[in-house]
């Protein structure tokens, strides 16, 4: 489902983000990305939903070449995929509802089914409580839980999650594990990035540990490998 | 278009103009002040090019007859400089008018001096010729004084050049003034929108991250920037509207001898293009303000 082929990354900065990665995910896989802070775990997650180009490589998508993409065809592709944004990028303007629905809106679903789709999502998070507040009024972990429901409300191919635990108490992290995990289990792709040992250790799943931007360690159900 | 998603953009404006109120009011604001600017200036030029032909249209040349010249001769040489290009139109004032005239103008005295002439007359017929253009007064002169039956032809020669240059100057500020104006509403206008669109540039990004193409982020915000520059397009017809038929009148009261353009069809012109302007200045700038900020 995924494929990079010798992808490396350079921001115009200088910053080498990735060098020479080549990575394959399969359809229905679950995938940790581990690693130091700044390793290229995010560029990584970026260049999949498109929302950075590599310097070199090629970058694929059910066999779409992401490299040479339209960006008019750039939207299709960002609606097959839910990200999980490490800062939520929440809209501010909206309610919660609004926010989560907006993913089904950019499909031209009707207001209904957009309305009752984006509970059903707030339900899985456990968020019904406040479908009227803005994220502004919402805690660190409640924001991160309506990113999440965002990201699911579409029923994506693809699950992208960046640190999605990182502002989360450890039993609410887990309630957010049990729900990737669930996703995961009824066919759809997983990838997260993380520094949460005691979760990549518990899962058993396949673990891609990436270190000054290559590729470390790929193991299948493998533990996080670092020590806090 | 689906009608879904008409009812989407409908939602979307409201919303938005709602949740930033304060922004739209801005936005409103900046609009019809620009456009209020702009409406004034654009009287201000309709009306110094009228002064400008007004006072054009004053510049007359007098032909004075021979005092020999026979009556019938006469109407035959007014038909002729009727029939001369250039020639908007002649009046002939005969002697006799003419000493009537000269007489009302002494007032009292005039009177007197009319019966003390006891009949004889010592003026001359005269005709007062007006030209379709004023630039055209000192060739038509020329041309007057080839008719042998014409004593003399006399313009204002050094007041016409002088009147020419002063109301080509006229026009000249009236233009300046309203190019120097909307430009000014142009770049208010566009900065206000610029940063209403800046202010939300990390929404649209997230807008695109999320799947939004971009004329699903751009419909919205063309029809906010449409509903916003027609409020502010009404605001500002009614203002100038009013405004205008207040000063047109106070000025034609005051200084009669400043002619105003009261014309509706000018009037009505004037109020649409507000109108119209506003939508489009709202609608094209925001879409414009949007295009670098799609780039996600």
């Amino acid at each position: 489902m995924i494929q990079l082929t010798n992808v490396s990354k350079i921001y115009p900065n200088g910053a080498k983000a990735l060098a020479d990665v080549s990575l394959r995910i399969g359809k229905g896989e679950f995938v940790f990305l581990v690693g130091p802070s700044g390793a290229g775990k995010s560029t990584l997650i970026r260049l999949l939903y498109r929302e950075e180009h590599p310097s070199r490589g090629l970058v694929s998508f059910n066999g779409q070449n992401l490299v040479r993409m339209k960006e008019r065809e750039v939207p299709f592709l960002r609606r097959k995929i839910g990200v999980i944004f490490q800062d939520f990028k929440l809209l501010p303007r909206k309610t919660v509802r609004e926010n989560v629905g907006f993913a089904l809106e950019v499909l031209g679903l009707q207001r209904h089914e957009v309305a009752v789709r984006a509970e059903k999502a707030l339900e899985l998070v456990g968020l019904t409580k406040k479908l009227k507040a803005f994220p502004h009024q919402l805690s660190g972990g409640e924001q991160q839980r309506v990113c999440v429901a965002r990201a699911i409300v579409n029923d994506p191919a693809l699950l992208m999650a960046d640190e999605p635990t990182g502002n989360l108490d450890p039993d609410t992290s887990w309630e957010i594990m049990d729900l990737l995990h669930n996703i995961n289990k009824k066919g759809t792709t997983v990838v997260m990035a993380t520094h949460a040992k005691d979760i990549v250790d518990q899962m058993k799943k396949r673990v891609v540990a990436i270190e000054q931007g290559r590729i470390a360690r790929d193991d299948e159900k493998g533990g996080y490998g670092y020590e806090l | 278009m689906s009608f879904s998603s008409a009812k989407y953009v409908l939602r979307e404006t409201l919303s938005s103009v709602k949740r930033n109120l304060w922004l739209s009011i801005a936005s409103v604001m900046t609009v019809m002040v620009s456009l209020i600017i702009l409406g004034f200036s654009a009287f201000f030029l309709a009306n110094t090019s009228n002064v400008a032909q007004s006072f054009e249209s004053q510049v007359e040349i007098s032909a004075f007859v021979h005092t020999n010249v026979p009556e019938t001769q006469v109407q035959a040489l007014e038909t002729k400089i009727k029939a001369m290009p250039g020639v908007s139109s002649v009046v002939l004032v005969t002697k006799a008018q003419g000493l009537a005239q000269f007489g009302q103008s002494l007032g009292k005295a005039g009177g007197n001096l009319v019966s003390d002439l006891a009949g004889t007359n010592p003026l001359p017929d005269k005709f007062t010729i007006k030209a379709t253009d004023p630039r055209r007064v000192q060739t038509l002169a020329d041309q007057l004084r080839q008719f042998t039956e014409l004593k003399s032809v006399r313009y204002g020669q050094g007041v016409v050049d002088r009147l020419l240059q002063f109301t080509r100057w006229l026009r000249w500020m009236g233009a300046g003034v309203i190019i120097a104006f909307g430009a000014a509403a142009v770049v208010l206008i566009s900065i206000n929108i610029k940063m209403n669109v800046f202010s939300r540039r990390r929404e649209i990004q997230i807008m695109k991250l999320v799947g939004a193409s971009n004329w699903f982020i751009r419909w919205p915000f063309l029809v906010e920037g449409l509903f916003l520059g027609l409020a502010g397009g009404i605001l500002a017809a009614i203002l100038v509207g009013t405004g205008y038929n207040w000063l047109a009148g106070y000025v034609s009261s005051t200084l009669a001898f400043l002619p105003v353009v009261r014309s509706t069809w000018l009037f009505w012109q004037v109020q649409t293009s507000l109108l119209v302007l506003g939508m489009v200045i709202g609608a094209a700038g925001s879409a414009l303000s949007l295009r670098k900020f799609l780039n996600v």
